[in-house]
């Protein structure tokens, strides 16, 4: 039986497969608060503990007596004009992955960047992050960055200076003008830059013959194909999904994984909160279980190859039986449509895509992932061009550089050529192609062959190490660039401090290789940017672009391209032979991008390794996911090591048994296994990188074979379980933590939510209710809007100094962040739902933890917070094991203990850093609220609502947490707390939970009343 | 288990041999005699001002004297500690303030070498901080300067100091002492850096009445001052 249904409830919920299984072990876990092993210290006896208590409490009288050292004050000798020392200040700038940028506010304190933020005012970001970007902080401060330029021989690493590698290149690059840049490449990342692209042009201006290649190993250039085979050109696409009713995802995952999602996280989340009776409806079909999957009303999981299936019967349905027009003299593409009308595989959600879609025309869309191929793209362009979505719900922008080759042709070519000694001198801008680089491009092998190697890189890679000179890359918050949002949306990338390690930004790098007087970064951002502010004051323009983040009007002027005669039907008409069920022993092997090292660049980031993957809920490791059946089949199970053979390679990956996904396929995501990632990434997961080849980065047909051997996985999705089940009498009433309903169930009944409730009304107290007179915070998160992003996780432990513990400390479930995002399953492991539920501390108003600490160092305040003081804490674990919601952590060790002084930067100075032995948990950023009192005060007014904003409300991409006043009348707390759809976890035992939820809503076809 | 029994016979039914009664007399002495005289040695070092370091006055890296500065020239605290009324810290200023006056006044005294050096320079003075709260504890100047707490309520007649030294313990059982009633160190706005202020004959009625103009509720919640 389930840990986390009662008897008789509705709906079954369950966290993993051992829970639905009923595992005595899971058993054992919900009933002890802390694994086994944890508490266990080496044993001692009474006569040991006496003789230990009775030295430190000597030792401790003998350090009373002296005082604490002596503190300096350092004032500035010339302080800036208004700049007050102490205040937390807000810069804005912005985060540039993979060629979409998302606005950031960044908060400096006393110079110093401690927190990153959404930028409202930029629209790939209205405040929202993703996990990535809240991370970013730890990768400026990471001890293990590049500091000093390099010279590499033979293996061996010579510390170097900028004196050194600039008198080597400009020798190099004299030579190299004189030949007008023959034998020159430049490799970069894909970058959205425009100040980039502007010193690209002038270097080939000026070294015509030079070459410049582009490598991105999470590439998206099959979209890009497949807009230039549907318009004749590449254009690129963004989603105004708040325009969208019906969304057909097919392998797509708008919400976590596209450029813009956290964008259009937001835009999906603001219509499902059936406001005004009205909710959108999503479709996915996936090979993995993605975010967008795990958030959909339908999903319907199916090999990457057959999610193509699904896409042609859908316009094959749409355009040969709906009378869907086909654009003209389009009779290859009848034909090709006609063979997916005939392919046998057909199913059932088929007929109720095409109804929404047909009824839903302008006000629907449909999307493909990067993992198709470029002809489903274009079914999907020229799907949403005939149902008229183009330019309502999806709008087109001619492509910045449509002339350049396919990331995997140019990475291709370049090797080739290196390897033939065509290549003299190679600049590589970023990125880590000796790690990333296709399996079939030999490209370490290839870099042998280039006598001059230049690496720009923040860390000392696996490529820097095959280089000849490795030169230190700024981080983007300490240098000047510029960037464009997934619209198009121009900001300029502004430093927050001075680079740490003397480090130099790409475009700094290209403007010294050029040497035409522009050299600093900010001149060259400057120049590009003057065109764009057009005429006026130049400055004026420039401090408004700087301070808003963002030059206003700047987006790609959204046009309507008409689709071309479909020259790709062919192409379309190949992949009708998919066969969606793979053979035995044989597996289709699936790449999908991992959310938190993203290609292997953040592999050295801690917060980002810790945060467990929304879906497995698995830290420090990327193991190969299977469905239960498939693993039956090849005789697995979680933790057993495989040897996944692809293209004449092999990889050795752990199993990890997941539901959801598609028989006969096995997800694996790349960027983990570095060999030179640094002291926190180096050796953790397994590369998979030497399965993918250049002509199928996305998939590949394996064999699969069991070693044997077996793989710790910390997984923490068995940790913290709420024990329900102890409470046996009311076992046949139904304690649901989530509450959900269809969109017609709360049309029907809104108040459905409470009554899932026991039935025992307000339970009398034994305590002496608090008054709360002025200020009552509470919190509440709406399930409905919550995708299980994570970023909620990252911008806490960012915002509160939360320590990182480690894979073994996770392992023992000693992980610290105070806000997990709980996934729970329901319905059969083949085809489960996913559901999210952010835990935190409630905050109850009468907190069984309180009651049970016996030094009252966590006790109730005037405003209903449930405060920790560390220094009366002496370590019990009382209150933790009292804790319903088990959302207390506590400090096994001195986490903080050996940090440098640069990592130290990175502490929030507003809140206390923790100590071994000492209890924490969620404060509802108390530093938060009473920064606002204190401005509020300056200003000599009262709180206004949204002056206070917790670290998890201002990441939520969603908007799905909401904090504030509950004695506010007028406050979105209070109408959220009074909301029908509100509910409170564990309400019935009397904790008075001062977080509420707001039940889930789904809206799946067929459910009448509910509509899209 | 028996963990408290000692020696004992197996037949005998008491848990403690008999040698014990003898220790009794011992045991009332330490009992009545020698835990008392610890527990009030305790609680008097910890209240001391050796362990508060209320008089502690480390020597500055240059004789900057408020005594003259603040006491005979009569400048105003928030001449050099600009933002103490908007912000959480008082602020030491920049060597421009000095340098403001001592471009004209003193300018080849050997005492304000410093401050020429570091005015060159832009290096910081290293100055001593006297008056240092443990790192757990938050204080807001801002919040007590703009709601009438005096500067000299909590570091003293500093107009008279040579050298700056620390008056009050600083410790929290005193901070909470004004929390709970602090009708009695508060002034009119317009007094808070005045170090000379002469409180009124009734300066609990103009404590009250303050208290309501400028709504001052102290609060002693752990949370308003630890994080």
């Amino acid at each position: 039986m389930s840990s986390l249904s009662g008897q008789g409830a509705g709906k079954a919920y369950w966290r993993s497969l051992e829970d639905l299984a009923g595992s005595v072990e899971l058993r054992a876990l919900a009933e002890r608060e802390f694994p086994e092993g944890v508490a266990e210290e080496p044993a001692t006896s009474r006569r040991d503990f006496l003789k230990l208590m009775g030295a430190s409490l000597a030792l401790a009288g003998a350090t009373a007596c002296r005082r604490w050292p002596v503190e300096r004050i350092v004032p500035f000798a010339h302080r800036p004009e208004g700049y007050v020392p102490g205040e937390p200040v807000q810069f804005a700038t912005a985060m540039d992955l993979a060629g979409a940028a998302t606005g950031l506010l960044v908060t400096s304190y006393d110079g110093r960047p401690i927190k990153i933020e959404g930028n409202p005012l930029h629209p790939s970001s209205l405040g929202g992050t993703d996990p990535l970007a809240q991370a970013a902080l730890l990768e400026l401060y990471d001890p293990d960055r590049s500091t000093a330029p390099l010279r590499i021989a033979r293996g061996q690493q010579i510390a170097s200076s900028f004196e050194d590698v600039e008198r080597f290149s400009r020798e190099l690059f004299r030579q190299l003008r004189e030949r007008r840049g023959e034998g020159l490449r430049v490799l970069s990342e894909e970058s959205s830059s425009p100040s980039l692209r502007e010193m690209r042009s002038r270097l080939l201006r000026a070294l015509p013959a030079a070459r410049w290649h582009e490598w991105e190993p999470l590439t998206r250039d099959a979209a890009r194909e497949g807009a230039a085979l549907a318009f004749g050109r590449p254009y690129r696409s963004w989603l105004l999904l708040d325009r969208a009713d019906v969304i057909v995802c097919l392998d797509a995952d708008p919400l976590m994984t596209e450029p813009g999602a956290v964008r259009y996280a937001r835009d999906f989340a603001r219509a499902r909160r059936a406001e005004g009776g009205r909710m959108n409806r999503l479709y996915a079909i996936e090979p993995a279980l993605s975010i967008t999957g795990a958030s959909a009303d339908h999903r319907l999981a199916l090999s990457r190859a057959a999610v193509a299936l699904v896409a042609g019967r859908i316009a094959a349905e749409l355009f040969l039986r709906c009378g869907l027009p086909l654009p003209g003299g389009a009779e290859e593409l009848r034909h090709a449509l006609e063979r997916f009308e005939r392919h046998p595989f057909r199913p059932p959600l088929v007929t109720d895509i095409v109804r929404d879609l047909l009824a839903a025309r302008g006000r629907a869309v449909v999307l493909a992932g990067p993992g198709q191929p470029p002809a489903v793209h274009a079914l999907v362009h020229l799907l949403n061009a005939a149902l008229g979505n183009a330019g309502r719900t999806v709008a087109y922008a001619p492509d910045p550089d449509p002339e350049r080759e396919s990331h995997a042709e140019s990475i291709s070519a370049l090797a080739r050529d290196a390897g033939a000694g065509r290549v003299e001198a190679l600049l590589l801008l970023g990125g880590n192609p000796v790690f990333d680089a296709p399996a079939d491009v030999d490209f370490a092998g290839a870099l042998g062959r280039v006598p001059h190697t230049i690496h720009l890189s923040l860390y000392v890679n696996e490529t820097s190490r095959a280089c000849a000179w490795h030169v230190p890359r700024a981080h983007f918050l300490e240098s000047w660039g510029d960037a464009r949002g997934h619209d198009g949306t121009l900001s300029v990338v502004q430093p927050l401090i001075e680079p740490l390690y003397d480090g130099r930004s790409p475009i700094e790098l290209l403007a010294h290789a050029l040497d035409d007087g522009v050299t600093s970064g900010y001149d060259i951002v400057r120049r590009t940017i003057a065109p764009a502010l057009g005429g006026g004051d130049f400055e004026k323009g420039w401090r408004r672009v700087l301070h808003d983040g963002l030059l206003e009007g700047s987006a790609w002027a959204a046009e309507t391209p008409s689709p071309v005669r479909p020259t790709w039907a062919p192409a379309l008409a190949a992949l009708a032979e998919a066969d969606p069920s793979a053979g035995p022993g044989r597996v289709e092997l699936v790449f999908a991008r991992d959310l938190s090292v993203y290609d292997g660049r953040f592999a050295n980031n801690g917060w980002l390794q810790e945060l467990p993957d929304p879906i497995t809920r698995v830290t420090w490791d990327n193991p190969a996911l299977v469905s239960p059946s498939t693993a039956a089949e090849l005789g697995v199970g979680t933790g057993d090591l495989v040897r996944i053979r692809a293209a004449a390679r092999e990889a050795e990956v752990a199993v990890f048994v997941l539901p959801g996904l598609p028989a006969g396929t096995m997800t694996v995501s790349p960027g983990y296994g570095r060999r030179a990632a640094g002291r926190v990434g180096d050796g953790v997961g397994f590369d998979v990188y030497p399965l993918r080849v250049g002509r199928a980065l996305w998939r590949a047909e394996a064999e699969v074979v069991p070693t044997g051997r077996r793989w710790p996985i910390a997984s923490v999705q068995d940790h913290h379980l709420i024990d329900v089940l102890g409470m046996k009498e009311r076992g046949r009433r139904a304690v649901r933590l989530i509450r959900e309903g269809t969109l017609a169930d709360f049309l029907d009944h809104p108040g459905f939510a409470k009554q899932a409730r026991g039935h025992e009304g307000e339970l009398p107290q034994l305590y002496r209710p608090w008054s709360y007179e002025g200020h009552k915070w509470g919190m509440t998160v709406d399930l409905s809007a919550c995708i299980g992003c994570g970023s909620c996780t990252i911008a806490c432990q960012a915002e509160n100094n939360i320590p990182i513990v480690g894979k073994r400390e996770v392992a023992r479930g000693r992980e610290m962040h105070w806000i997990r995002v709980d996934r729970y399953f329901s319905g059969t492991a083949d085809s489960p739902e996913v559901r999210f539920q952010p835990m935190t501390c409630h905050h109850c108003e009468n907190a069984p933890c309180e009651q049970v600490c016996p030094v009252g160092a966590t006790l109730h305040d005037h405003e209903g917070l449930n405060v920790m003081v560390y220094n009366r804490c002496i370590g019990t674990r009382y209150c933790s094991n009292n804790c319903p919601y088990k959302v207390r952590r506590f400090n096994w060790f001195d986490n903080h203990r050996g940090l440098g002084p640069v990592e130290k930067m990175v502490f929030n100075p507003e809140v206390s850093v923790r100590s071994r032995g000492v209890m924490e948990k969620c404060t509802f950023c108390t530093q938060r609220i009473e920064a606002a009192r204190a401005e509020a005060k300056k200003q000599g007014r009262p709180l206004r609502d949204g002056d206070v904003e917790p670290a998890c409300a201002q990441a939520c991409p969603t908007e799905a947490i909401v904090f504030g006043d509950l004695n506010d009348p007028g406050s979105r707390v209070r109408r959220l707390q009074d909301h029908p759809r509100a509910y409170g976890v564990l309400e019935e035992i009397g904790t008075r939970p001062r977080l509420k939820y707001l039940a889930r809503l789904r809206n799946p076809a067929g459910s009448e009343s509910g509509r899209a | 288990m028996q963990p408290f029994a000692m020696q004992s016979d197996k037949n005998s039914p008491f848990v403690f041999p008999k040698w014990v009664d003898r220790t009794r007399p011992a045991l009332a002495v330490v009992l009545f005699g020698v835990l008392p005289a610890y527990l009030a040695l305790l609680l008097g070092f910890a209240g001391s001002p050796r362990t508060t370091d209320v008089g502690y006055a480390p020597e500055q890296p240059l004789p900057f004297s408020h005594a003259l500065h603040a006491g005979e020239l009569g400048l105003d605290c928030r001449y050099c500690h600009t933002t103490v009324e908007q912000a959480s810290r008082a602020a030491v200023p920049p060597t421009d303030t000095c340098m403001n006056c001592h471009a004209h006044i003193r300018g080849q005294s050997p005492k304000l070498l410093l401050v020429r050096e570091s005015h060159a320079t832009g290096m910081p003075i290293p100055w001593v901080r006297v008056h240092d709260l443990p790192d757990y504890v938050y204080f807001d100047h801002g919040s007590h300067v703009r709601r009438g707490v005096g500067c000299v309520d909590c570091h003293g007649r500093v107009d008279k100091m040579d050298v700056v030294r620390q008056v009050e313990p600083l410790s929290m059982a005193w901070c909470l002492d004004c929390h709970r009633d602090p009708d009695a160190h508060l002034r009119p706005l317009e007094a808070v850096t005045r170090m000379d202020w002469v409180p009124p004959q009734d300066r609990a009625a103009l404590g009250r009445r303050l208290r309501e103009v400028h709504r001052i509720a102290p609060s002693e919640d752990c949370s308003t001052c630890h994080r």
